[in-house]
């Protein structure tokens, strides 16, 4: 019944005409950058924040959301047509994406991708709407202590179980948090490695890093993955929709990829990549279409689109009753909350929840704005992908510039920008991940603040982090965690080695 | 120009990518940024444990940070893998463009320092003829002048000196 009230209150905040706005503005603009294959859904956000500090923070927050989750559909498109995936998590898709479109099946398989992405983020959304409210009111009776464990747990999952060495995942964390120390320490007042540098004395802002990292990072790497001139292939419009058998055999996918997909995305760390890599290989299981899996099944697309969108959704649900990210996306969502004054946590749900059940609203207006945006205009996009990368790469560069120097119209940004830009390509190029750097630039001075808390409470005892139940146990999960990705990582490098020689021999 | 970003391209492509022991130098650049820290959280003061002073975070966090980037130097060292093809003319290019457009805008205004910086960007790529950079670095200027300060109001010139 509160979550049913809560949900109609949302309703009404959502349908504003501004709020409406800027939802269409922000899937709009998301399913754009989206599109464009190579960069991200942390690109299009970090491209499009400056933009939002002009918006109130319920506008602001609607939009960022419509960005995530329009980039999230939009990078489908791509891996369909070309084979290239405009977003990590879409990469599922073209397995049987691409074939389709090559049997011809472009248009069936592109619908397939707008169905499955509208089922699975209502289906996340239903998931965040009764999950999240319980989650903070559990968090209320937490301390200092506790919420020094989540950040704990939260960064450890965020960094041990992405892609690559966990070494090089927790080391990058553990650099963003340092980073986050830059500037004046807000307890003592004392400057902390500023270099003498006025402008560092606030830190470094948040867009200049995600910027850096994610737009100039990903722009370098994209613009030779989209020199080499992929085939696109046509769309044949008369056939774009699906059979009935078709469409029976997607509605299956579509629920089970939404409840693996919800179940991930809440997970910290986890997201949208592992979410629809895993739905994909339990549907391949269970299917019973499953020899046509890789060669075009119609399942193939439902089931990733769908576990991508509905955990697009769900990441929601450490980040706001928790102030736990389980993603780079959604520290970026708390940076931007806190430029606005509005600390994330269980207390986000009672004093502003407005904003709360605004933002869930506004997810099922977004999913159905999408779904106008990707079946009836479908051919937009199509052209769109057609423009030649040259024209559009040198276009993004300059609106990276112009969003980083409207923060203070000062050049300094734009040489941090630079040196963030060319950090994020050769930490690439070496195999480092910046998504935890950033998660740990954000949560930093959180995690600080609730150290130096618990430690006045304890009276300097640092046993207390073990012995308080709820911190006692999620201390215990973050070890599990970091035991478990540490020999997950050393058994793979073991098997590694063991092809390598069998394939010397 | 064309023909020796062309050859560049060629060379680039028909070279072999970095090996991953290099990725040992990330592992010292992250130990020389934790001695920096760890240094620095000393000399502000690490306080006691019940009153956490400034230098405190900043130094728990160098020493992981330590321990950790001498375990990835370690990994590195041993490993022998080819890595991923650096494409350094578009790294070059893109770092250019950002440079152009922090020493251009201020100085000579937003229209001329865009049209520059999109020129420098789209340097890398061969197939676009210096005409048609020109034209994109106008339609480029021409649209930002019109977003940037005809509708969003920003406090930036459009041209300094004019």
């Amino acid at each position: 019944m509160v979550i049913l009230s809560g949900f109609g209150q949302g309703l009404l905040v959502a349908m504003q005409p501004e709020n409406l706005l800027y939802c269409f503005l922000g899937v709009f603009l998301g399913t754009f950058i989206g599109v464009l294959p190579g960069i991200g859904s942390m690109a299009a956000i970090s491209m499009l924040l400056p933009l939002t500090f002009y918006l109130d923070p319920t506008a602001a927050l609607v939009m960022i959301a419509g960005v995530y989750y329009g980039a999230e559909y939009g990078g489908s498109i791509a891996s369909i047509l070309m084979n290239i995936p405009g977003t990590p998590s879409s990469s599922i898709t073209c397995i049987d994406g691409y074939p389709m479109a090559r049997e011809g099946r472009a248009g069936i398989a592109l619908f397939t991708s707008a169905m499955a992405s509208f089922g699975g983020g209502l289906i996340g959304m239903v998931v965040m709407a009764v999950l999240a409210p319980a989650l903070a009111s559990l968090a209320l009776n937490f301390g200092p202590t506790e919420y020094f464990a989540v950040i704990l747990l939260g960064l450890v999952a965020a960094s041990a179980v992405s892609n690559g060495s966990p070494v090089k995942g927790i080391s990058m964390v553990v650099a963003g948090l340092m980073l986050g120390t830059v500037g004046v320490d807000i307890t003592t007042g004392a400057e902390r490695f500023t270099m003498g540098i006025p402008e560092m004395r606030d830190g470094v802002h948040l867009v200049i890093v995600a910027m850096g990292l994610f737009g100039v990072g990903e722009l370098i790497v994209s613009i030779r993955a989209n020199a080499t001139g992929a085939h696109q292939n046509d769309i044949d419009y008369a056939k774009f929709y699906p059979s009935r058998a078709e469409w029976k055999a997607m509605i299956g996918p579509i629920w089970r990829g939404a409840g693996i997909g919800s179940f991930f995305g809440a997970l910290p760390g986890t997201g949208q990549t592992v979410a629809s890599a895993v739905a994909y290989a339990v549907e391949k299981k269970v299917s019973p279409n499953k020899a046509m899996f890789g060669r075009g099944a119609v399942e193939g697309v439902a089931v990733p689109e769908s576990a991508n969108n509905s955990a697009t959704q769900t990441a929601f649900i450490p980040t706001l009753p928790l102030g736990v990210p389980g993603s780079a996306s959604m520290a970026l969502v708390i940076g931007a909350l806190m430029m606005y004054g509005i600390v994330p946590g269980p207390r986000l749900l009672i004093d502003h929840a407005d904003l709360f059940w605004g933002l869930v609203a506004s997810f099922l207006i977004g999913n159905v704005l999408l779904l106008i945006l990707n079946i009836p205009m479908i051919g937009l996009w199509v052209r769109l992908l057609k423009i030649p990368y040259r024209y559009m790469y040198p276009t993004i560069i300059v609106l990276i510039c112009m969003g980083v120097y409207s923060l203070n119209n000062n050049v300094f940004d734009i040489w941090l920008t630079l040196a963030f830009g060319w950090a994020g390509y050769l930490m690439r190029l070496f195999r480092f991940e910046p998504a935890p750097f950033l998660i740990g630039f954000v949560l930093g001075p959180m995690m600080e603040e609730q150290l130096r808390r618990a430690m006045l409470l304890s009276r300097g005892d640092p046993s207390v982090f073990l012995t308080r139940p709820i911190s006692g146990t999620l201390i215990a999960i973050t070890v599990l965690l970091l035991a478990w990705s540490i020999y997950a990582a050393l058994k793979a490098r073991r098997e590694g080695r063991r092809i390598a020689a069998f394939s010397d021999e | 120009m064309r023909d020796f970003l062309l050859r560049l391209r060629q060379v680039q492509s028909t070279s072999h990518g970095p090996r991953a022991w290099m990725g040992a130098l990330g592992g010292v650049a992250l130990l020389a940024l934790s001695l920096v820290f760890i240094v620095g959280g000393y000399e502000l003061g690490f306080g006691s444990l019940r009153r956490l002073g400034t230098g405190a975070f900043p130094m728990i966090t160098g020493v992981i940070l330590a321990v950790l980037s001498v375990a990835v130097i370690a990994a590195d060292l041993r490993d022998d893998s080819e890595l991923a093809q650096p494409d350094w003319i578009s790294f070059a290019a893109i770092g250019g463009a950002l440079v152009v457009f922090a020493l251009t805008v201020g100085r000579i205004g937003l229209v001329p320092g865009v049209f520059l910086t999109t020129i420098t960007a789209s340097l890398p790529d061969p197939s676009l003829k210096f005409t048609g950079k020109a034209i994109l670095g106008v339609i480029v200027a021409l649209g930002c002048w019109a977003l940037f300060i005809g509708l969003i109001d920003l406090p930036i010139k459009p041209f300094v000196g004019v």
